[in-house]
């Protein structure tokens, strides 16, 4: 579904992303995790086509680079950042974007969505007054607008409440079972634990290892099943010093 | 396309819900246009009151006193001039609102109020002062009004008027014999009230609803100018041309922000992962900017029209004018809109540039009011062009080919500004 090969990215002196490599398969929930400065952010934006690597290659869905613009239109991103207009109503920021992709079914969509992320009762308020948890939802719901084959949420559950949290990785789950790939980054060992079917664990722009729970806890020393144990074994991983 | 729109859309009706963006547009323009007409129109005719020529060609009393109560009148600046010609050339250059001629035949219908006849009063006024000319008319017939006791009062003026009744009586072929004699005889008893009477009371009124109310004896001809071409006919055709220059300073300002405005609220990023080129983004936003302009001229244009009485010369030419002028400054908008990389310069550098172009572009001082270094500085301002290309059609009235400058020109700065900005940072990280 998605390839990076020998993925390499600089900012000045600065190396944020160094030989990073990773595959996800179709139909799965890969969980990328890092500590702050890991290079994960950087990692999802060459993985989008909104920055180019220095070096490597990325290639969606077997058609070539997100860059192309009809590769890059199986694509769906909910950035860290909420991205939305706020004067606009949750439904006119669903249905430009429903627009922008020129979708035929464009009202259709937009409605079943608002539906899906419980908004429905408040599609003509404007976002601006909505509170952080309803404005996660629906920044998660501008995502899959056009019905992308991979979706790449960028913590989608930072600072909401635990209902919102909830619903979102339920979201999720829907997401997976209806045969969407999603690549999701998140800081909640226990989220990466109970949703990813695989895990790669990332620092210093380098991925460190990659697999699945229970494979990562048994190289790494933790328990399987438990969430504090995949905490253990990304502190493991990345060691205990602070980043920040 | 579709694509496109969608963006155009969105900036719209964001544009249309910030409501400083719609002050700075729309409202402050109308403001500033309506304020400097007022402003200008007030310095040319002296202040509040109404500037008004009065010429005196009837030597009747009736007349006299009309022209002593009008020059007595607080909300009426009267000058006497000696002849029409001259009151209209007063009109017509703006120094005077209206002229009033108190005409010759004022007597004879003095004479004949009481038979068919009614005293006129001709009013010559400018079309843009519409305004006013009712006011005027207003006045007149209160002011007449206030003639007849005096009318009345005077023996050898009542004596003419019941000689004219009783000669109609006399030749009246509808009347028949009893009715001419009734007719005679309350004619007869009239003329003993009426020198029954005191003296005539100067400041009395008719009272309101009274037989004046249905009956006329006092015919105001009011008499419009031609339109003039080539000079401004009112202080207004300045004034909504510079309110048109503020207007698209506030559209083109809105507009430069917002490919910085998308950055940083995250949305560009969205803009940027859609299938969508940098082409598509530029024409989206600059299509909602080209609207926002047209929006402003037709707002203004409609304005004066109807509320101050602007006559437009060359309408088909003042369309096209507008047309190039939004696209101009549509092109202008994203070439800022390029140059800046964050809101701070936008609303900052890019707002301040705007600002300095409107003021040498004619936005304040009208350009023939600039002195020649500032006249010089102005071709450097595309708002120049847009003030040229739109007066000129307004009420100039030039010739065709003397507007083929000013279009090319506003023509050649959208392209410019549409091909400058789509290859600056902003748009080209937009890819």
């Amino acid at each position: 579904m998605l390839t990076l090969r020998d993925i390499r990215r600089s900012f000045g002196s600065t190396t944020a992303v160094d030989g990073l490599s990773l595959q996800v398969q179709a139909g799965e929930v890969f969980g990328l995790l890092g500590p702050n400065g890991a290079g994960k952010s950087t990692t999802i934006a060459i993985a989008t086509g909104l920055l180019r690597p220095d070096a490597g290659s990325v290639d969606l869905l077997g058609l070539g680079s997100p860059a192309d613009a009809e590769v890059r239109r199986h694509l769906g991103l909910a950035p860290q950042e909420i991205a939305l207009y706020g004067e606009l109503t949750a439904r006119e920021n669903l249905r430009f974007l429903a627009d922008l992709y020129g979708l035929a079914d464009a009202r259709s969509r937009v409605e079943g969505l608002l539906a899906m992320v419980e908004l429905d009762a408040r599609a003509d308020d404007r976002t601006e007054g909505f509170s952080g948890g309803m404005k996660r939802r629906l920044n998660l719901a501008a995502a899959l607008v056009h019905g992308p084959r991979l979706v790449m949420l960028d913590e989608p559950t930072a600072g909401v409440d635990p209902q919102s949290r909830n619903r979102i990785l339920e979201l999720v789950r829907t997401l997976a079972a209806g045969g969407t790939t999603v690549l999701y980054t998140t800081h909640y060992m226990e989220e990466a634990a109970k949703l990813c079917d695989r895990v790669g664990i990332i620092d210093h722009g380098r991925m460190l290892d990659v697999g699945t729970v229970p494979e990562l806890l048994a190289r790494h020393g933790g328990t399987a099943g438990e969430a504090s144990d995949l905490e253990s074994a990304f502190l493991a991983l990345t060691g205990r010093s602070l980043r920040e | 396309m579709r694509s496109v729109l969608a963006i155009a859309r969105k900036d719209l009706r964001l544009m249309f819900r910030d409501k400083g963006d719609v002050f700075f547009t729309f409202v402050f323009p109308v403001l500033l246009a309506m304020l400097f007409g007022f402003v200008f129109r007030g310095a040319a005719t002296g202040g509040s009151r109404i500037a008004v020529a009065l010429v005196v060609e009837s030597d009747s009393r009736i007349a006299a006193g009309l022209a002593e109560d009008l020059a007595g009148d607080a909300s009426l600046d009267v000058r006497r001039v000696t002849t029409r010609e001259e009151a209209t050339d007063g009109v017509r250059d703006g120094t005077f609102t209206a002229a009033i001629i108190l005409p010759q035949s004022m007597q004879a219908g003095a004479d004949r109020l009481f038979s068919g006849g009614s005293i006129p009063i001709e009013a010559i006024i400018d079309p843009v002062r519409r305004a006013e000319a009712g006011l005027i008319q207003g006045k007149l017939n209160e002011l007449a009004f206030r003639q007849f006791p005096k009318l009345l009062a005077d023996d050898a003026q009542s004596k003419r008027m019941f000689q004219s009744m009783r000669e109609a009586i006399a030749a009246s072929k509808d009347m028949g014999a009893a009715q001419k004699l009734a007719a005679g005889a309350l004619i007869a008893t009239a003329e003993s009230f009426v020198k029954s009477m005191p003296g005539g009371d100067a400041g009395s009124k008719p009272a309101a609803g009274g037989a004046g109310a249905a009956w006329s004896p006092v015919q105001v001809r009011m008499q419009e100018l031609p339109p003039r071409t080539g000079v401004p006919r009112s202080s207004f055709d300045v004034s909504v041309p510079q309110g048109m220059v503020w207007g698209i300073a506030g559209c083109v300002g809105a507009f430069a922000a917002s490919v910085v405005t998308e950055r940083s609220r995250g949305t560009l990023v969205r803009l940027r992962l859609a299938p969508i080129t940098r082409a598509h983004l530029l024409a989206g936003k600059g299509l909602a900017c080209f609207v926002t302009a047209l929006l402003v001229e037709l707002l203004l244009i409609v304005l004066a029209v109807t509320l101050v009485g602007t006559r437009v010369a060359q309408p088909g030419m003042l369309a096209l004018a507008c047309v190039l002028s939004a696209f101009a400054f549509a092109g202008l908008a994203m070439l800022i809109a390029g140059f800046c990389r964050t809101e701070a310069e936008a609303n900052g550098a890019g707002r301040g540039a705007l600002l300095l172009l409107a003021l040498i572009g004619g936005g304040t001082i009208p350009l023939f009011f600039m002195p020649p270094i500032l006249q010089t500085l102005s071709y450097a301002s595309p708002f120049r062009w847009a003030v040229i290309a739109i007066e000129g059609p307004l009420w100039r009235d030039v010739a065709p080919a003397a507007q083929v400058t000013p279009l090319v020109v506003l023509a050649g700065l959208g392209f410019g500004g549409f091909a400058a900005g789509s290859r600056l940072g902003a748009f080209r990280d937009a890819r």
